[in-house]
């Protein structure tokens, strides 16, 4: 599928670590529209955001990232976050030189979608509602660039709906008390009127938050990448959503990967979020 | 220059020229998150954030609509003047978090284990060769 081309950065960001094979889907889905993007994520790779409380250690943190990105000399760089993307362009490329040009993923698959289009020959026969935020979309047309991919699956039928949350992705709204339930409450109603029987999340913490739905409603809840994915014949199983929506966690999972985390830091960084109740 | 330099810059210029008229206010659908907007109203409490970017205290409702703010952007379109009025709320919510080394004015949710977090779920996910390379 690759097609030798332009060599970028693919930043994922932080928080999409919990859905490695997002990543790796979208990197080879990258790849098949010419574009050979290196992963890089995690707290090495932050745009400061997080220290938000202090200009001195975000900008510290931003700098550190953009020069990594200079030096690898890499002329794009390719974002997946909202929060990274808005941040690059509004407070790190104004504090710290870049050399390198930053776009959003939705835009470069867009863009190549002629080459896609070949790629996607699975059917898969699914009613979707995207999930789409009123934030972001002003600046990268979202909620038109991904619907427009998503087209291009045969048998898949994306259903039109008015219904968009606030913010630029769901974990802004789950430091609002009630913001993050009344948006879920308000997106599965707009999935009844619209008759829809699949959720398309955008964004990773979108995901994150609703893929929970499927606990309590007859609904599924999948990432944009997943359905791309599924249909090129990309091997993208939802590891977060089957750790969140297992009865058991750690059965599910097993000894063996809660071992490579270590004991006490999954009983304390990962097994409350897998455990929590959804909110709706 | 510095980042609370562009901070300091930018809410200086914005502060000039927005009008104070509480289009953005009005537009926000965060609004009704925000304790004491609606008894404010749209004026006074654009006026109160515009306060925030001149180094003041704001005032409480001002406050409460800048901490809700989750960066919907639809007060960008709606702002009369053309401003970037979204961006005004991201250096008023920068300075009411402290930033710039002043206390803050609305509570901070800083996540201490944020970085540990990513990382752990990173072992769940990723190959230890794909976080050698990918982190």
């Amino acid at each position: 599928m690759a097609i030798a081309g332009e060599k970028a950065v693919f930043w994922y960001g932080c928080n999409m670590t919990r859905h490695g094979e997002v990543i790796r889907a979208t990197t080879r889905l990258l790849e098949a529209v010419g574009v050979e993007a290196a992963p890089t994520g995690g707290p090495a790779s932050c745009c400061g955001s997080p220290k938000d409380a202090s200009a001195r250690i975000n900008e510290g943190m931003a700098r550190r990232t953009i020069e990594a990105f200079n030096a690898t000399g890499r002329q794009k760089v390719v974002t997946w976050c909202p929060s990274c993307h808005m941040n690059m362009r509004d407070s790190m490329a104004p504090v710290t030189p870049t050399n390198f040009e930053t776009v959003h993923v939705t835009e470069v698959l867009h863009a190549g979608r002629e080459r896609l289009r070949p790629l996607l020959t699975r059917p898969i026969p699914a009613r979707v509602l995207l999930h789409g935020h009123l934030g972001f979309d002003g600046r990268v047309p979202v909620n038109t660039l991904v619907p427009d991919l998503l087209r291009l699956i045969p048998g898949l039928t994306v259903v039109e709906h008015p219904c968009r949350a606030p913010g630029h992705m769901c974990s802004s709204l789950a430091g609002v008390p009630g913001a993050l339930a009344d948006a879920q409450r308000a997106t599965l109603a707009a999935m009844a009127e619209a008759g829809a029987d699949t959720l398309c999340t955008i964004f990773h913490s979108c995901h994150r938050e609703l893929v929970g739905l499927e606990q309590n409603h007859p609904v599924t809840v999948v990432n944009w990448i997943h359905l791309l994915a599924a249909s090129a014949g990309i091997a993208a199983e939802d590891g977060y959503k089957a750790m969140r929506n297992a009865a058991d966690p750690r059965a599910a999972l097993g000894e063996a990967a809660i071992a490579a985390v270590g004991e006490v830091p999954f009983g304390r960084l990962v097994e409350p979020e897998l455990r929590k109740a959804p909110p709706v | 220059m510095s980042l609370a330099g562009h901070i300091r810059a930018e809410s200086a210029r914005l502060a000039a020229l927005c009008t104070g008229c509480g289009g953005c206010v009005t537009a926000c659908p965060m609004a009704p998150y925000a304790a004491g907007v609606e008894a404010a109203g749209p004026a006074a409490v654009a006026a109160g954030m515009l306060d925030v970017l001149r180094d003041g205290a704001g005032t409480p409702a001002a406050l409460a609509w800048i901490a809700a703010c989750t960066r919907s952007g639809i007060c960008t379109p709606a702002c009369p003047e053309g401003l970037d009025a979204a961006f005004m709320l991201r250096l008023a919510q920068w300075r009411a978090k402290g930033a710039l080394g002043t206390p803050p004015l609305i509570p901070v949710r800083e996540d201490t284990q944020y970085s540990p977090k990513v990382k752990a779920f990173a072992r769940l996910t990723l190959t230890e060769e794909e976080q050698s390379r990918w982190l």
